[in-house]
């Protein structure tokens, strides 16, 4: 399964139990500016591919009713997925720092214009630094949950600006020396 | 003119045969009530930076003016007042307790006794570490410490706090309330110039630079900017 919307929905139905329309409802609250619905059927439509894998069920009961409205919980097995599925996120990580570091490697027979795109790289890690919320102002929700998260998704970040910088130092001295091997040829 | 300018700032270490560039050709201007964080790692000219920015140290080259006067010529007159330098470490011989440390530099500026233990109670309660003045400097947790060394430093009221790596070593959950802290100094109207090599450092920043091999950079060139949009998020108060 590789929708993060589903995944998403998957953790929060792990959190605690809820209907589809709840669901929708704690899935803007929790992932606004992150992960967006088409619409609200796209849950419907998630929670039907998350059944389907067994990974979340109705409770039994809870869908009768003149107004049936299904209750879903995550299965026994979901929170190993779950967990799985987090873990791999650093492989993606992976892969995109690569593509990057290709994409920029197309630039090295001009090392002039692949040091510019470094100096951008490197000023829009820094002010991603310096916009990262201080956690005394970062504190807005009123749910424990998504402070939480807040807290742990703006420390990684900051986190990882810390190695963005350091790589872009490193990326530097790889030009420097690379435009110094090729100065005697010229 | 700015409260801060330093204008190709050039500074080496070492003997004439060994020299090495330290700083290098490094300008930077510094307004009232702006907080400017530089980014380095060990080795960049990091703090060489500050301590020449302070008038701790002069530069080999260039200039540093601080309120339009050169500072290697009015150095000793501004540092303390108008330049506020803070040193993380203390000198137990000027008191092994908090109040002491924090009163100690008002008596060397002939502030009679009591008034200056009053400042240095309004400084302590300005960083929120007014409990801790009875306490020996030994006890302090890390981030008391940083607390007690900047309120060292403004009960001398400067204009301009300058400040190396000021979260170094500080407990993780405890770092966000001294970046919290510089930032509300530089709210008040105080320019802060605070150095880092951890990105959580730059957190609260009005402006982020960067410093390695003694070269530092500010904001990107014109026609990268248009290439990769690097926006501030609405609300932010500007960079003075």
């Amino acid at each position: 399964m590789q929708s993060p919307v589903n995944w998403a929905l998957l953790g929060l139905v792990i959190e605690r139990p809820s209907y589809a329309y709840e669901l929708a409802q704690r899935f803007e609250r929790t992932y606004e500016g992150a992960l967006s619905l088409s619409s609200t059927s796209h849950v419907y439509t998630a929670l039907r591919a998350l059944e389907d894998r067994g990974l979340v069920e109705e409770i039994p009961g809870s869908g009768t009713g003149r107004q049936p409205k299904p209750c879903y919980r995550a299965t026994e097995g979901a929170v190993e997925h779950y967990q799985r599925w987090l873990v791999s996120q650093l492989a993606e990580e992976r892969r995109r720092q690569r593509l990057f570091a290709m994409e920029l490697a197309a630039l090295m027979s001009d090392p002039g214009l692949a040091r510019g795109v470094i100096d951008g790289y490197e000023q829009a890690c820094v002010r991603e630094g310096g916009d990262s919320p201080l956690r005394a102002t970062n504190e807005r929700s009123p749910d424990l949950g998504s402070r939480l998260a807040n807290r742990l998704a703006c420390e990684q970040n900051r986190l990882a600006v810390g190695a963005r910088l350091e790589w872009v130092q490193y990326v530097r001295r790889e030009l420097k020396a690379l435009a110094e091997r090729r100065a005697p040829a010229r | 003119m700015s409260l801060l300018e330093l204008e190709a700032v050039g500074k080496r270490y070492g003997a004439p045969a060994r020299e090495r560039l330290v700083l290098s050709e490094v300008s930077l201007h510094l307004e009232a009530g702006e907080l400017v964080v530089v980014w380095g790692l060990k080795g960049s000219g990091r703090s060489t930076l500050l301590r020449v920015a302070a008038g701790i140290e002069a530069p080999d080259s260039g200039t540093v003016r601080f309120e339009g006067r050169d500072l290697a010529e009015h150095g000793e007159d501004l540092l303390g007042g108008g330049v506020g330098y803070c040193e993380r470490t203390f000198r137990y011989a000027e008191g092994e307790r908090v109040l002491e440390q924090v009163t100690v530099g008002l008596l060397a500026r002939g502030v009679p006794p009591r008034q200056a233990r009053a400042r240095a109670q309004r400084s302590l309660a300005r960083v929120d570490a007014e409990q801790t003045a009875a306490q020996r400097l030994a006890t302090l947790e890390d981030g008391e410490s940083v607390r007690v060394a900047i309120a060292r430093t403004l009960a001398l009221e400067p204009a301009l706090l300058v400040i190396d790596e000021p979260i170094r070593g500080v407990d993780l959950l405890e770092r966000d309330g001294i970046l919290a802290l510089l930032r509300s100094l530089a709210d008040e109207g105080i320019a802060v110039l605070a150095s880092t090599s951890e990105s959580t450092g730059l957190a609260g920043a009005d402006r982020g630079l960067v410093i390695s091999e003694g070269e530092l950079r500010g904001a990107p060139p014109a026609e990268l900017a248009t290439v990769l949009p690097l926006r501030r998020p609405a609300g932010r108060r500007a960079a003075g």
